[in-house]
């Protein structure tokens, strides 16, 4: 146990910087996704015209190439591509994009249409009455997008959200193939320097489980809150 | 920002051996997963409460770990007991693909078991009942009755948790094994090309993940013959086109009639 101590004789300082840099990674590609997430569900919402074809387009190649594929390109050639976004502009620069960013990037690619199609089912099952209703009493365009038909909605999406959250914590791990020194990175190079693979993986894996568990249990008690007021169905 | 045909096409033999090798790993580890997985359901569902919790923590262990972590721990944790190392068991956890196999089967299998428990769970007791009444052995009737229905019920589950574990294939670029990403990357640093390689590959990806796809809908039509009487879809145009299925193709403007039994009949 001398292994994982705090300081110069131990791996815990390491690890707990690595599994600082994993739930970060975590928690800001999820709140960019959820954000960008939500405006891709409200602009794709009708399922017919372009906004909806290049949604699906974009849907299907974000879900059906790997996460780290994308965390390459956006790391090797996120500087060439903020340059082709920028140049039109006039904006000469080549900005060399931090790893960690091309990571948040790269998984915020990934997941936004996951979340945005949670959220787009779910819009759809907010019963019509509520839109309605809020029209007939004439309440503002935005009012009812933010105060009536969004906070049902999420509602209903919340399970799902969850469950994409665990996922994407997992997929966290990958980056550390793409350099960053993330928990699995400090767990490999404890585990290389000691050789006690066994206790290293053991501290992370018992770190996945364990942070899961947490941030699912938080989550149901959130969503027992959500869904005060709301009648169980009996089905 | 460009994308090199030519070096694409050269590139080309390279990329389908690295696609070559995620294919194989796919199917060993899908093959793995299913009797691993079908074992450990039997143990996670067995009436003996000491094997059921047996089964949940193989569950919670190994489908809650990232599937790059459990490479990691069989690929270099696992020879560190000398009941591997010093026994003939080490010349299969001396090659990087067994490890690989094994690591993924097991992420894999702790998936399979969940969605085959789910399965199972959800068969109705009427066509067990009934097989019971008819004088069948209780083995024939779970493997002639509860089971392809349990199959049927779990299928769209499995499909999704296939195409999850086929991206996350890409894990095995840490023990070594090129597969189609680390072939990318190979020739990333041969030519500097950030974006023609990953491009290539990524469109390789896209086409094992639909084709995949395809080839469970397809399955999942096959099964599911005897459900074949589609109704005409009388709802709204706007709520029958929105399925919010990930499929890039139209959808036939059909409905299947539910595969479960709904909890009330409406006649």
């Amino acid at each position: 146990m001398g292994l994982l101590a705090y300081g110069a004789d131990g791996y815990g300082d390491e690890l707990l910087d690595g599994a600082l840099v994993t739930v970060q990674l975590a928690v800001f590609s999820y709140l960019l996704a959820a954000i960008l997430g939500t405006l891709m569900a409200v602009l794709t919402l009708k399922p017919h015209g372009l906004r909806w074809m290049i949604g699906r387009v974009y849907a299907s190649v974000a879900t059906g190439i790997p996460s780290l594929l994308v965390i390459f390109l956006l790391y090797y050639g996120g500087t060439e591509i903020v340059h082709a976004l920028l140049a039109p502009f006039g904006v000469e620069e080549r900005p060399a994009i931090p790893p960690m960013a091309a990571a948040v990037a790269a998984l915020t690619f990934v997941y936004t249409p996951y979340l945005a199609d949670l959220l787009r089912s779910a819009l759809q099952n907010v019963p019509k009455g509520q839109l309605e209703a809020a029209e007939v009493l004439s309440v503002p365009r935005r009012q009812i997008w933010l105060k009536v038909l969004l906070p049902q909605a999420l509602r209903i999406a919340y399970p799902g959200f969850v469950n994409i959250w665990v996922v994407l914590l997992k997929d966290t791990a990958l980056v550390s193939l793409a350099g960053l020194t993330d928990l699995i990175a400090a767990a490999k190079v404890a585990s290389g320097s000691t050789r006690e693979p066994f206790l290293f993986y053991g501290v992370v894996v018992v770190f996945f489980i364990l942070f899961s568990a947490a941030t699912i249990r938080l989550a149901n008690r959130q969503s027992r809150r959500l869904d005060r007021g709301v009648r169980a169905s009996e089905a | 920002m460009t994308f090199d045909f030519a070096l694409a096409w050269t590139s080309l033999p390279a990329l389908l051996n690295g696609a070559w090798m995620t294919v194989l790993i796919t199917v060993s580890v899908m093959a793995v997963g299913a009797v691993l997985g079908f074992g450990m359901c039997l143990v996670r569902m067995s009436r003996n409460r000491a094997l059921a919790a047996i089964g949940a923590a193989y569950v919670a262990v190994f489908r809650g770990a990232p599937s790059i972590v459990l490479l990691y721990l069989v690929y270099a944790g696992l020879p560190q007991l000398s009941i591997v190392r010093d026994t003939p068991l080490w010349l299969l956890f001396a090659s990087p693909l067994f490890c690989a196999i094994l690591g993924l089967g097991l992420n894999h299998s702790a998936y399979v078991v969940e969605i085959l428990r789910g399965g199972l769970s959800a068969v109705p007791a009427g066509p067990v009942e009934a097989a019971l009444a008819l004088g069948l052995p209780p083995r024939i009737v779970f493997v002639k009755v509860r089971l392809p229905m349990a199959v049927r019920y779990g299928l769209k589950a499995y499909q999704n948790e296939v195409l999850i574990f086929l991206k996350s294939t890409v894990a095995v670029g840490a023990v070594t094994i090129a597969d189609l990403t680390g072939a990318a990357n190979e020739i990333f640093a041969m030519t500097y090309d950030p974006f023609t390689p990953l491009v290539t590959a990524g469109a390789m990806y896209w086409l094992l993940t639909n084709g995949l796809r395809l080839g469970f809908e397809a399955l999942d039509r096959r099964l599911n013959r005897h459900l074949a009487a589609t109704v005409p879809d009388r709802r709204p145009a706007t709520v029958r086109r929105s399925r919010p299925g990930l499929s890039l193709f139209r959808q036939p403007l059909v409905r299947r009639l539910p595969a479960k039994p709904a909890a009330r009949e409406t006649h």
